[in-house]
């Protein structure tokens, strides 16, 4: 058995890489054309549970509410954290969920993966939805003590305890690190800057060891694989996808071009007399500035 | 009529015994809006700050001259840090608490059993608190709103109505940019009238991005109530310590150069070479580097060394990051997607560079320079050269 049970949850999201995104003439993204693949964030947090890995030997499990092609997401997060058990909660009555409806069903497929878990990741936000919810509402509802924007984490096996240390922005204040210290479990918003130090010869090997083995695994994920539906989970139908979505998204509409707040003067770029110009004006008004 | 749920309850963030600004615009968008609610329904429900923490009692009338109507404060030590648990369960509190409710308002004494609605600032304390408040209280939470409008809305929705149709009066329009800054979402939390699966969802909650909305004056003058809310404390909710608090430095600063060099997708035929461009111009004119919003979701393989030091959120120059008010402003291959703009609008003098004449950032600069960014740099570093000399401070 494992000394340490965590847990990862995912989103399959729209690949924003040059290449693979594709956008509308009007600039929205074209969701038709533009590929998925496992969202950045998502990745951030299956590294931080590979790290649980490494460091102590944890077992990784990871899940994830979507369509039936959102396996990939779980191949390309196996592949970070080698996870062994891989969930994929699908069902048509999950679809149109807000971040409640979703984080209802995240929460029932984590109380079904095997052992109790001790720390559940989730990533700072999905960069197609940005509402950075999912996670902190899962997290409640499994009633752990929530950590948000985590930046590094060290756990103590015997005490079962986590130190955790969170990065704080906050608008017109300096930002601050914040040191915490809770009993497991805990579930953890990482924050988009962390990354995993394996600073010792043993650990740089188990390192590779479970990199080379979570390639092993990713190239079979299928064995790893399983597929719930709402019956499977046994979720209460009233709590997931839209009746059990406070929030509906009422209207989308283009953002009203706002009313020109300057008047350019256009120049062309490729005319040197004029781009001396530009310079001048920029220098007038850098000087005119420091004046005022 | 009875209602069981009125007043708009704002989540007040404070460090150090200082307001952060963005409760006190929270404060101003409630009070305007709640002039015109209690205006247009003939009624008087409330503006009603909650504040959490310890020492903070004096706290309270200053909201009040910013614009709530009353206060509901709770002091304690063991409110002194923010923590999650804790802090979600004082205000699910504060939020049910039928004497609290009732005194807010003596008129609607009786009636009510939650807030109408709940305004959280949307940053590293409020996103994730009002993710857990909600939770517990089982209701609906739209996130980084930037405009807000209550309205009678007539509507019918195969799950929240059952098909019928329904008069959702008083409803909360939450509106958010998406991450593309082109477009714009309205949320609205609706309680299921649809016989199948009754439920109320109130609170009507959202987070607000900080720097939208405008405080009002403090005004001396202003008068309200002030309630001293005494929580229920339970030890299993005092779980986490906090060990240490450091303030760090960012690398990033967007407060004093004179300059700032912004780029955005435009980059993306040679971003590599590009990116290096942007960084000798940006060291001519001694200029912090900005960027937008897509180029933080990293788009393009650069050198790990640009990668890490640009393609980051700190340098995102918008409605998710900072806003500036520069002296001059270089936005190099930015479209000008709202997101963007409500960053670098107040900035003194702008300069954009785009090849694309119908891109929105021409009507936000003051000279459009019309190229490629590959031709137009490297002559105005040559010129830069020439013409201006930035002595360092």
């Amino acid at each position: 058995m494992s000394t340490l049970n965590v847990a990862v949850i995912i989103k399959l999201e729209p690949d924003f890489s040059e290449g693979n995104v594709s956008y509308n003439p009007d600039g929205t993204l074209n969701r038709v054309e533009t590929k998925n693949t496992l969202g950045p964030h998502s990745a951030i947090a299956a590294h931080a549970a590979f790290y649980a890995k490494v460091m102590y030997d944890a077992k990784v499990s990871i899940g994830t509410m979507g369509p039936p092609m959102a396996d990939l997401a779980l191949q390309q997060s196996q592949q970070i954290s080698d996870a062994e058990e891989l969930h994929l909660y699908s069902d048509r009555l999950f679809a149109g969920a807000d971040t409640l409806g979703t984080a209802e069903v995240l929460k029932t497929g984590i109380e079904k993966m095997q052992g109790k878990m001790d720390i559940v990741f989730s990533g700072h936000r999905a960069s197609d939805g940005e509402t950075g919810q999912t996670g902190p509402q899962t997290g409640w509802k499994l009633g752990f003590t929530f950590l948000g924007n985590v930046i590094s984490y060290n756990v103590d096996l015997e005490t079962r305890m986590i130190r955790a240390k969170r990065l704080i922005s906050l608008q017109g204040v300096p930002s601050v690190i914040e040191e915490v210290e809770a009993p497991l479990p805990v579930f953890i918003s990482i924050d988009p800057t962390y990354k995993s130090s394996f600073d010792t010869v043993s650990q740089r090997l188990s390192f590779q060891k479970y990199q080379k083995e979570a390639t092993e695994r990713a190239e079979n994920y299928k064995e790893y694989f399983k597929v719930f539906n709402a019956d499977q989970l046994g979720v209460d139908k009233t709590l997931v996808g839209l009746p059990g979505s406070p929030t509906i998204v009422y209207k989308v509409e283009k953002v009203p071009k706002s009313t020109a707040t300057r008047q350019a003067e256009i120049v062309d770029g490729s005319n040197h007399e004029q781009i001396k110009k530009v310079v001048a004006r920029m220098k007038e008004a850098l000087s005119a500035m420091v004046i005022k | 009529m009875t209602e069981n749920y009125r007043h708009l309850y704002v989540v007040i963030e404070h460090i150090d015994g200082e307001f952060l600004h963005v409760s006190l615009e929270m404060i101003g968008e409630a009070r305007r809006l709640l002039d015109n609610f209690n205006s247009k329904y003939s009624s008087n429900e409330k503006v009603v700050a909650v504040i959490l923490g310890y020492d903070i009692k004096d706290m309270s009338k200053q909201l009040i001259e910013y614009g709530a109507d009353v206060v509901i404060y709770s002091d304690h030590p063991e409110l002194k840090d923010i923590r999650n648990t804790i802090y979600t369960k004082v205000i699910s509190q504060i939020s049910q608490d039928k004497k609290t409710l009732d005194d807010v308002e003596p008129l609607y004494a009786g009636e009510i059993k939650r807030p109408r609605y709940m305004f959280f600032a949307a940053d590293s304390i409020g996103r994730h608190l009002s993710s857990t408040v909600l939770t517990e209280l089982e209701s609906g939470l739209a996130s980084d709103i930037n405009q807000l409008v209550i309205e009678d809305i007539e509507m019918s929705h195969q799950q929240k109505t059952g098909g019928s149709k329904e008069i959702y009066a008083k409803t909360l329009e939450m509106y958010r940019p998406d991450f593309s800054g082109f477009l714009w979402t309205t949320i609205l939390c609706l309680d299921n009238r649809n016989p199948a699966f009754k439920r109320d969802y109130h609170p009507q909650a959202c987070s607000i991005i900080p720097g939208v909305f405008e405080p009002l004056k403090q005004d001396p003058k202003r008068e309200g109530k002030i309630i001293e809310f005494i929580p229920k404390i339970d030890d299993k909710d005092l779980r986490v310590k906090v060990l240490s608090r450091k303030v760090i430095q960012s690398e990033v600063d967007f407060e004093t150069p004179r300059t700032i060099v912004s780029f955005g997708r435009g980059v993306k035929d040679e971003p590599e070479q590009n990116i290096k461009l942007l960084e000798q111009l940006a060291k001519e004119l001694n200029a912090e580097i900005g960027i937008t919003l897509p180029i933080s979701k990293k788009p393009f393989l650069v050198s790990q060394a640009l990668d890490s030091k640009y393609m980051i959120p700190d340098r995102v120059i918008g409605t998710s990051g900072h806003k500036t008010s520069a002296m001059l402003y270089i936005a190099a291959g930015v479209s000008g997607a709202m997101q963007h703009v409500w960053g670098m609008k107040d900035s003194g003098f702008v300069v954009a560079i785009n090849p694309d004449e119908n891109a929105p950032i021409k009507d936000e600069c003051d000279i459009f320079i019309k190229g490629r960014m590959e031709d137009v740099i490297p002559m105005l570093i040559e010129e830069i050269k020439k013409q201006i000399h930035i002595i360092e401070a």
